[in-house]
């Protein structure tokens, strides 16, 4: 037990210390874009028809504290990150924690819940496809895997959109209805997020499934094809415990490994998916500080909390590995 | 003396993208109960598929041939194993009758269950014993095969044991349902050799205390000597000489199985050199016509040796082989 929370502390400071590293580079990505947050604000004030000077901008640079030196600089912010803390953004003026606060949690429940629904799909999918030998089954499953790997995830939003638009006049975008876009939270707004939320879900989650089964089928058919399941069969174990106690079991480890990789695919989705559907959420924030407002400071923050949930699930399934499979538990607790 | 079982006609091509590959051609031998049958072979000559035949354990893409008959004896009568298809009645010879162990004793334990989960598995499908029940005998197996704290090793997953351990408890996985024949396929070569050689006694003792058969394969002559009581020599899906151990091996008459012999490195005379046999073993895809060794034989005949399949010639009592060379003797007397 005391290896194992020694295997846990230095598994949750490897995970801090990846986010330290990353912030590092979100932090330094920031700074590469050109001009900073004062000349930018600056600017923006500008054109609104303020008439700014030089010294202005001078004035606004101290006050954000971007006269320190980088390193320095680099060290308030991760400090501040690890509190929630992302100070103001560059063209907006608000609290990015406030601006993000609930939109964050909404983007990561649709990427998470995207994430959940390609392996609930994909494990069962998976081991059928690796264990069966119906060459039309078999057939069929890959060409409708191959269809979710090949056809992109915004060209699919746009036909169900489409399809939806001319047969039920209605566009299917959004997270809400108008009614509840901006209502406290309540059980008619949660049903109503529902009612929205399942087709960014299930379009996030398009070609995560696909991907996710090709991962199942490749890693049951390398354990179906190894001398333990062999050695098992020849001892009398036949039918489905043979599958489920043998190539199955131990096909978990890896799946549950690949699982952080796919929340990062599902992410790198958000944004393009947020844009189609109008969402309201993370992912067009994301955008809109990226590629139009130029908002290094809340596109930062962004960046950070979305790597900071994929070191953060990494770390869960190394926990649930450390459980679940006896080679690393062994290694751990010896 | 009943035999235990008796193979005939074994002949299993398996069906390949690249086309149909025989991989055991006309195939005959049997064994008594508490005999020891050496089945010796370079890789490819088809061994471990015949053994894996008696199981039916081959890939679902083998045909057997329609002649193969193959007969295991026991007390309540013959089991025609060919005729078993469904699960339930392939288990008589899957870890009932029948046990298996393989060669790489690491590999053929699943790594992320327990050695004890495994043995208690088997026996709890082949016999009506309790759960509990099975555990006592599963200890009392490894305590027999000669490992040390057996209760903890029950417990214990494959990897935390040392090479020679998990051979020994894979032996007493085979044995724990007591069955009437063992196959061991190549279950020292992947041991150190002074593990080697106790793993070896230690399944000769069983074989006596058992009284079962054991077909063991191996490409070791060096091993096969020290073991077997028989032994068939296997060449590219066929048997090519077979008959008791020391008269094979101390006349070796077919061409293949003296360039085994040759081939093997003498501890009495160092500066002897390796005599190897020249060229490789042909692809399965282009198996040679007539007798299958005629491509790498140094006494090759003529047309005779690559047009006509060679049939077993007697060379003493019971020491039969498949060569040109003798059935021309044969026809000159």
């Amino acid at each position: 037990m005391l290896q194992f929370s020694k295997f846990f502390a230095v598994r949750a400071m490897l995970a801090i210390l990846t986010l330290v590293m990353v912030s590092f580079i979100v932090f330094t990505l920031m700074e590469l874009v050109p001009a900073d947050c004062a000349e930018r604000y600056v600017a923006f004030k500008n054109s609104q028809g303020s008439v700014i000077t030089p010294e202005d901008i001078q004035v606004e640079r101290v006050r954000l504290g971007l006269d320190q030196p980088y390193i320095q600089r680099w060290g308030s912010w991760i400090f501040n990150a690890f509190q929630g803390e992302f100070g103001d953004s560059c063209i907006l003026r608000v609290d990015i924690a406030q601006l993000l606060g609930q939109k964050f949690w909404l983007s990561l429940g649709l990427c998470l819940s995207a994430l959940l629904l390609a392996y609930l799909i994909a494990i069962p999918v998976g081991i059928i496809a690796a264990t069966s030998k119906n060459a039309v089954l078999n057939n069929s499953l890959r060409l409708v895997s191959y269809l979710g790997l090949a056809l992109p995830n915004f060209l699919l939003a746009l036909m169900i959109m489409l399809f939806s638009t001319v047969y039920f006049g209605d566009s299917l975008t959004g997270l809400f209805s108008k009614e509840y876009r901006d209502a406290a939270w309540s059980t008619d707004r949660v049903m109503d997020f529902l009612g929205h939320a399942w087709l960014p879900i299930f379009i996030l989650g398009w070609s995560a499934t696909a991907f996710a089964i090709q991962t199942v089928r490749a890693l049951m058919s390398d354990e179906i094809g190894k001398l333990y399941v062999t050695a098992a069969s020849a001892r009398g174990v036949s039918g489905s415990r043979l599958l489920m106690r043998y190539p199955a079991r131990h096909a978990l480890s890896p799946i549950i490994n690949s699982v952080g990789f796919d929340l990062n695919r599902i992410f790198n989705e958000l944004p393009i998916v947020a844009l189609i559907l109008t969402l309201t959420e993370a992912g067009s924030l994301l955008i809109e500080a990226l590629a139009r407002s130029n908002d290094q400071q809340l596109a930062g923050a962004i960046i950070f909390m979305l790597t900071a949930s994929i070191v953060a699930l990494n770390f869960v399934t190394d926990i649930i590995l450390a459980l679940t499979d006896p080679r690393i538990r062994k290694s751990i607790v010896g | 003396m009943t035999r235990l079982l008796d193979v005939e006609n074994l002949t299993l091509d398996f069906d390949t993208d690249e086309g149909r590959i025989t991989a055991v051609d006309d195939v005959s031998f049997s064994l008594e109960a508490g005999e020891i049958m050496g089945l010796v072979g370079e890789s490819g000559s088809g061994k471990s598929v015949t053994a894996k035949a008696l199981m039916k354990l081959n890939a679902s893409n083998a045909i057997y041939g329609q002649n193969t008959k193959i007969s295991l004896n026991l007390a309540d009568g013959p089991v025609d194993i060919m005729s078993l298809r469904t699960a339930q009645e392939l288990q008589i010879v899957r870890g009932g009758a029948i046990s298996m162990i393989f060669q790489e004793p690491m590999a053929s334990f699943a790594p992320a269950i327990t050695i004890g989960a495994q043995m208690v598995e088997q026996l709890l499908i082949h016999t009506s014993m309790s759960a509990l029940k099975a555990q006592e005998v599963s200890i009392e197996m490894l305590n027999r095969v000669g490992i040390s704290d057996a209760s903890t090793r029950f417990k214990q997953y494959a990897f935390e044991l040392s090479g020679g351990m998990r051979q020994r408890a894979m032996i007493a996985m085979a044995l724990s349902t007591n069955p009437k024949l063992l196959i061991a396929d190549e279950p020292t070569t992947a041991l150190d050799v002074t593990i080697q050689a106790q793993v070896i006694d230690l399944m000769k003792d069983l074989v006596k205390d058992f009284g079962m058969g054991i077909v063991f394969i191996t490409h070791d002559l060096g091993v096969i000597a020290q073991t077997a009581d028989t032994v068939a020599v296997m060449y590219l899906g066929r048997v090519v000489e077979k008959g008791p151990v020391r008269q094979v091996i101390g006349n070796p008459s077919h061409p293949y199985t003296q360039g085994l012999i040759k081939a093997l490195p003498r501890l009495d005379d160092l500066d002897s050199p390796l005599t190897p046999i020249p060229g490789d073993i042909p692809s399965p895809l282009e198996r040679p016509n007539g007798c299958v060794f005629n491509t790498r034989c140094s006494q090759f005949l003529g047309s005779q040796c690559s047009g006509e399949i060679p049939k077993f010639t007697p060379i003493s009592h019971d020491h039969m082989v498949a060569c040109h060379i003798y059935q021309q003797d044969q026809k000159g007397t």
